[in-house]
């Protein structure tokens, strides 16, 4: 029996252990048909979906490599029934082929008459398809493309899909690596997607998932269209690509509330893309707009649904998705992978962290009791009025207050989600407030303060969440947040990720109202990050209000 | 008067010797269940029909072919004749015909063969599907069967429709049905096919309206061949692929273990909430339905898992009215011991279970569905079937990956007579289960499958029969060198546990049976397997405090069973949950007792004289007691008090003098220890119950059963009306028994012996000693009566009442 690293379970989850010697290889050889669940300190867990291993067989891998690893690494027997059910699943994999024919067009066809019957007997199917051009083939509006492959992936029967891509209006895009370099993990996070042809790339905050684009539109030498999430985060994209691309001002245009420029390489914002005039979508268009040869989703799992519709007519487009935390709590992570494409690289923070391309975080819940006052209309509130009242307690104010003067060296974001506890904060603290109202300029005003260290601390609300790069701030103070939303955690703890010139530790305080539904809500938060190794501390406020010695609660250990 | 030859079985097998008797006597151990007297008996069993069917049924196609051949070969016949009459090497008809004849199923020499009666009747009429012969009557047929080859020449001309009837007949079936069979014909007047043959002689008119095919015609037809397509040998298995012999072991004992899971966790979640024993005995749907949540497995894997562990021991129904399927003792002692041994002990059950866990939730065609753990899951060729079913896969080579249906194919080959649409779809139940059990993988047996088959199928039942079936099923001795096979292939034990940050432990292999327990009561399950991966939770760990864990007893198990540092968060929720842990306290009490000096209070705490009330300050103004107020209030009067009732809403209540009285109460129920004594007439009822059976046999002249007695209706003599009420009264006066002929409303006659009570208006009370009651007869039913003396002599040695 071989020590192996891989203990494999009975729900075909995979667990992994870190420390083994043969653990990073074994990690290669699995991670073409498991998805990385969770990278906790010691064991991490790897589930085998059957998405998954139909990703691997369409990149190549068939069932026998997929059980030689398994039974290779597997340091106990695995199951005979999982091991059927592998290869079971994978089979199912190809039997239906979506192809260009050059009679018909877009064609399904089939080696087995028989699944092709059954799909085509599920209502779903049938509006998708057109004629029948003989037993085993069926003709496919070309449009259809997209939603045909979601269909058949809900039926079990998976096409894969020959018709291949377009290769778009070509464009020369080169690297400028004259002031930095690609790191190994971009590079192969961007040929991965590249060999792949479409798919999401899933990188922590702070990794460089902007590099990873721009590689991509290397190797893709045509038209981009970029869609990325607010205005600011065009600004960054643009001043990104101009640094670390040859392209110049004039190939990179800004489509967004204020300009509507089309060029080689396009920036919009999802907002404008869904806007509405008159009942339908004005900005649509822009995906014809050009012959474009790559589309990039920036912050894919905010990816908004009209899009989605959208995105599902433009199959024969390569797509890159970029993310940090493709979960939603929506539940529909599954669409992101058959529209955009399955997920091509994925790396876990830790790993990344242990690289040093971003920076380690100590991350802190802390708990606050409320005041018996607050603890009273606390409990004879309405269920949809507790969270906004235990989240913006009183007590957070001077718990935030003696956070900021422990970390007097650092750069604080305070982060909330109540427009008047983070007023109030911000006159407390007596620092500048970012939100929904702040204009784009004053928004990249103070931004810049930050950056510069005018502003030491800023408070912010969600528009901060995403997109923004400040790679000065070091210390988040997070004091109420949208309910359990995990992604949202992650990304606000991606906010203080980007290493720091003196390699110092980032800081990322939760303040929980102690008790109270607020506390809840943090747990269900912190599962990602849990997950991602992010092991979480859990004090009082009264050891954060009057610290035993030391200065910094950080610092204690 | 000795002769050369045996002229019957019981004679062959008197000169057969000791060897070849014990020979035979093993083959068929139903004839020697009970032993029979003498060689006379032995021989008149093994030809009883059930006895000559059994061995049939264990004999493959081959052997088959030769026993049918000498049936269709005429009696007597040789050995030659035999051989000459199969297509097949002759040394092989000799070997078959040497073992057919150490069964007993053939006797005599070899030039002088016979077929036990027995046997021939489960031939058929036509055994070979060869005709009668008819020589003797038809000069034709005389005629071909001089010379053979005169059918093919008579043949050569003969129209298509002709040789289509020839060639039905001459193997399938030698007899046919048509009206007018023995019409006169002739050649030239034949028109039809059927003509054209009876008028050449090929068929023969046995009646009026059936044809048969001459013996001596399809002989000549079939070039002497008394039996077709013989194969000595079995069908090939079919290996699809050669795997390394140590994988198949690897991934049998995956599933081995994966299976031991299943058993274990169904039976955790019985032990919470057992299931209700349903009316006719199983399982109900619902209840099946949940145990495949559980299991998260399909009903075929649920019901398995259910039946093997219910042949184990493992499950039963207690015995409460309300009765439910629970885990026995025995679980508890099979959960204690290793691994490998728990696994052979179910494996081996599985193997010999009379239960086929295949049928539940299949509905044969008009009946109910099969529920788990009913009688209708029941098979008693079950054990078999799996036997010979394996037993096929135990002659591939280790390692090898054979298809399942040449296996069934084989299996049918070994037992052609045992064939039929259920065995079929219960063989192949039997693999899917064997690689679920984990005895096959890759679809090969494996090292320890192989080992388990080959233990001795009896072992069960004999540690049964010398009382081991005594000690607990969970104790059961397990073969060793079963268990020495799997034992180094499932994940080791571990006795420790790995803490991780998201709030979770995961135990990299089995994990000590102790530690699981304890850890299971502070941790969810979130997934098993070669390991078990535990998450805590708020909701876990306060259940585990609810358990009598403290928060000092958690810390301390988590650094004790955890190899990493705890993690903080975990100590943290472990501490925070204990804080809040039971902040609200729930009490009984009936009483309480307040009041605003609090000094008044503490000295009512140590009065002696209310000790009896057990009061307890829940706080300072506040006591209370578990005794009802009155009683409160009656004990502080006592101890020179002036306490007030007071309301609901905190008025003072004042009572008129009134006596107390309790609420209506049923009367307590008479709890006694000794049972009623009877009454007179329940100890004479008793004693003529007693009797009964007694009188019964000693009275009947001959030893007679209900059902001789029935047909032998003449015992009691018919006697007029007259004379039977004459006996009756004689009887009525002497009290004694007598027989009577009963002939009942539904016409069934019967004798009965019955003692007369009364006699009035036509009907006779009396006590019945077949049925043991007393009842009425009519006397218009009874058909004559007779004392038990005249029939009976020994009547007189009954004993004197």
């Amino acid at each position: 029996m071989t020590e192996g690293p891989l203990i494999v379970q009975s729900d075909k989850t995979l667990l992994l252990e870190v420390d083994h010697e043969q653990a990073e290889a074994c990690r290669r050889a699995i991670a073409p048909f498991a998805e990385l669940e969770r990278s906790p300190e010691h064991i991490h867990t790897y589930r085998v979906t059957p998405l998954a291993l139909w990703n691997a067989r369409a990149a190549g891998h068939d069932a026998e490599q997929v059980i030689d690893t398994l039974l290779l690494y597997s340091r106990y027997a695995v199951p005979h029934s999982l091991l059927v059910d592998i290869a079971e699943t994978i089979s199912r994999y190809g039997r239906l082929e979506l192809s260009s024919s050059p009679v018909h067009g877009l064609v399904l066809r089939t080696t087995d008459v028989a699944v092709l019957e059954e799909v085509l007997r599920s209502k779903k199917i049938a509006p998708l398809v057109g004629a029948r051009i003989d037993p085993e083939t069926v003709a496919v509006h070309a449009s259809e493309r997209g939603q045909i492959k979601q269909a058949l992936l809900r039926l079990g029967w998976p096409a894969e899909d020959l018709a291949g891509y377009v290769d778009g209006e070509a464009h020369a895009i080169e690297l400028d690596e004259s002031s930095w370099t690609l790191r190994d993990y971009q590079r192969e996070a961007a040929e991965g997607f590249w060999h792949g042809g479409s798919g999401v790339v899933v990188l922590p905050c702070g990794a460089g998932k902007t590099m990873v684009g721009a590689a991509a539109m290397a190797l893709a030498q045509a038209t981009t269209l970029i869609l990325v999430t607010n205005t600011v985060s065009v600004h960054q994209w643009r001043s990104e690509l101009l640094r670390r691309t040859s392209l110049t001002e004039e190939e990179i245009g800004e489509y967004s509330g204020t300009r509507k420029e089309i060029r080689p390489v396009t920036i919009a914002t999802y907002q404008v893309m869904t806007t509405k005039r008159k009942g339908v979508y004005a900005h649509l268009d822009l995906f014809d707009a050009r012959d474009w040869g790559l589309i990039i989703y920036d912050e894919v799992h905010l990816l908004p649904a009209p899009i989605f519709r959208f995105t599902a007519d433009i199959q024969a487009r390569r797509r890159l998705g970029l993310t940090a935390t493709l979960v939603r709590e929506d539940g529909h992570e599954s669409e992101v992978f058959s529209l955009i494409g399955p997920k091509r690289y994925d790396a876990p923070w830790k790993d990344i962290e242990a690289q040093g391309w971003i920076a380690p975080a100590d991350c802190v819940e802390v708990r606050v009791t409320l005041p018996n006052h607050e603890r009273l209309s606390y409990a004879v509130a309405e269920p949809e009025e507790r969270y906004r009242l235990a989240a913006s307690s009183q007590a957070k104010t001077a718990l935030v207050e003696s956070l900021v003067r422990q970390h007097p060296d650092d750069h604080v974001l305070v982060i909330g989600q109540y427009l008047d506890q983070l007023a109030d904060l911000s006159e407390h603290l007596d620092a500048p407030l970012i939100n929904g109202a702040t204009t784009i300029k004053e928004r990249e005003r103070l931004y810049d303060a930050f950056r510069s260290g005018e502003v030491r601390v800023l408070v912010v609300s969600k528009v901060a969440n995403f997109s923004i790069d400040l790679p000065e701030a070091s210390v988040a103070i997070q004091v109420s947040g949208t309910f359990g939303s995990r992604q949202e955690e992650a990304q606000r703890l991606g906010r203080v990720l980007r290493p720091k010139a003196d390699g110092r530790t980032a800081h990322f305080y939760t303040i929980v109202s102690r008790d109270t539904v607020d506390q809840d809500f943090a747990a269900h938060r912190q599962r990602f990050l849990a997950e991602q190794g992010y092991a979480y501390r859990i004090v009082d406020a009264e050891a954060v209000l009057h610290p035993p010695q030391s200065p910094t609660a950080g610092a204690s250990e | 008067m000795r002769r050369d030859r045996p002229r019957s079985l019981a004679e062959d097998l008197r000169r057969r010797s000791d060897d070849e008797l014990g020979a035979l006597l093993r083959a068929r151990p139903d004839l020697v269940n009970p032993v029979p007297a003498d060689l006379s008996a032995l021989s008149s069993r093994a030809t009883t029909t059930s006895s000559v069917t059994r061995a049939l049924d264990h004999l493959d196609r081959f052997h088959l072919q030769v026993c049918e051949a000498v049936a269709a070969a005429g009696d007597p016949t040789s050995h030659t004749a035999i051989q000459q009459g199969i297509d097949a090497d002759p040394a092989l008809v000799e070997a078959a015909l040497v073992r057919l004849h150490s069964l007993g199923l053939l006797w005599g020499d070899s030039n002088d063969l016979h077929l036990v009666r027995g046997a021939h009747d489960t031939m058929g009429a036509w055994p070979g599907g060869l005709g009668p012969a008819c020589a003797e009557s038809r000069r034709g047929v005389r005629l071909y069967a001089e010379n053979p080859a005169s059918v093919a020449e008579t043949l050569t001309d003969a129209p298509q429709a002709v040789r289509e009837i020839v060639e039905r007949m001459v193997w399938d079936s030698p007899e046919g049905t048509i009206a007018r069979a023995d019409r006169p014909v002739t050649i030239e007047t034949a028109r039809s096919p059927i003509e054209w043959l009876l008028a050449r002689d090929l068929l023969v008119a046995r009646s009026n309206d059936t044809v048969v095919m001459p013996r001596e015609v399809a002989l000549a037809l079939r070039s002497g061949q008394l039996v077709r397509d013989v194969h000595t040998q079995p069908p090939a298995l079919v290996v699809k692929r050669e795997h390394d012999a140590a994988l198949v072991d690897r991934t049998a004992a995956g599933s081995a273990y994966e299976f031991l899971h299943l058993v274990e966790a169904l039976l955790e979640s019985w032990s919470a909430a057992p299931p209700a024993v349903l009316r006719s005995g199983g399982l109900g749907v619902r209840d099946l339905a949940r145990s495949v949540m559980t299991l998260n497995r399909d009903i075929p894997t649920a019901a398995l898992v259910l039946e093997v562990a219910y042949s184990t021991g493992l499950i039963a129904k207690n015995t409460d009215t309300d009765a439910v399927w629970a885990p026995t003792p025995a679980y508890d002692v099979w959960l204690a011991r290793p691994d490998a041994e728990r696994w052979t002990l179910l494996a081996l059950h599985w193997l010999n279970m009379t239960r086929a866990p295949s049928v539940v939730g299949q509905q044969p065609s008009g009946g109910a569905r099969t529920n788990a753990l009913s009688d209708d899951a029941e098979s008693p060729i079950a054990p078999e079937v799996r036997r010979a079913t394996l037993g096929v896969l135990r002659e591939s080579v280790p390692g090898a990956s054979v298809d399942s249906d040449s296996v069934l194919a084989v299996a049918q080959w070994r037992r052609p007579r045992r064939v039929s649409a259920a065995r079929l779809d219960l063989c192949r139940s039997m693999l899917a289960e064997a690689a679920i059990v984990g005895l096959t993988a890759l679809g090969g047996l494996s090292t320890t499958g192989r080992a388990l088959i080959d233990v001795d199928e009896h072992e069960l039942n004999r540690a049964d029969a010398r009382g081991d079936g005594r000690i607990s099923p969970g104790r059961a001795p397990v073969p060793p060198e079963v268990v020495a096979s799997i034992e180094g292939l499932l994940p080791k034990p571990v006795d420790h546990v790995l803490l991780q940050g998201d709030l979770t432990a995961v135990a990299p292999g089995a994990l000590d049976a102790k530690v699981a327990r304890e850890l299971s009561s502070i941790a969810d399950i979130d997934s098993t397997g070669g390991a078990t991966v535990y998450r805590f939770s708020e909701g876990s760990i306060r259940r585990g405090i609810d358990a009598g864990f403290s928060a000092t007893d958690i810390h301390h198990f988590l650094s004790t069973h955890s190899t990493t540092p705890v993690p903080q968060a975990l100590e943290y929720l472990v501490d925070d949950v204990a804080r809040r842990h039971g902040s609200l306290r729930v009490g009984v009490a009936s009483a309480y007792i307040r009041c605003d000096d609090e000094t008044l209070l503490s000295t009512l705490l140590s009065e002696p004289k209310l000790a009896a009330l057990r009061l307890t300050r829940l706080a300072g103004s506040v006591l209370v007691s578990t005794s009802p107020p009155d009683f409160v209030i009656e004990r502080l009067v006592d101890a020179g008090l002036a306490p007030a009732a007071e309301s609901m809403d905190g008025a003072v209540v004042v009572r008129p003098r009134t006596a107390f009285r309790t609420p209506p109460r049923p009367r307590p129920p008479r709890l006694t220890t000794e049972p009623p004594t009877p009454t007179g007439a329940l100890v004479n009822a008793a004693v003529k119950a007693l009797r009964a059976g007694e009188q019964a046999t000693a009275a009947r002249p001959r030893a007679m059963s209900h059902d001789a007695a029935a047909e032998a209706p003449s015992t009691v003599p018919r006697a007029s009306v007259g004379d039977t009420v004459d006996l009756i009264g004689a009887a009525l006066i002497s009290e004694e028994p007598i027989w009577i002929g009963y002939v009942d409303s539904a016409g069934v006659a019967s004798e009965r012996v019955v003692e007369p009570l009364r006699f009035e208006g036509g009907f006779l009370t009396a006590y019945d000693h077949r049925s043991g009651e007393v009842r009425t007869f009519a006397l218009a039913r009874i058909t004559g009566a007779s004392a038990i003396a005249t029939v009976s002599p020994t009547s007189t040695k009954r004993k004197k009442r």
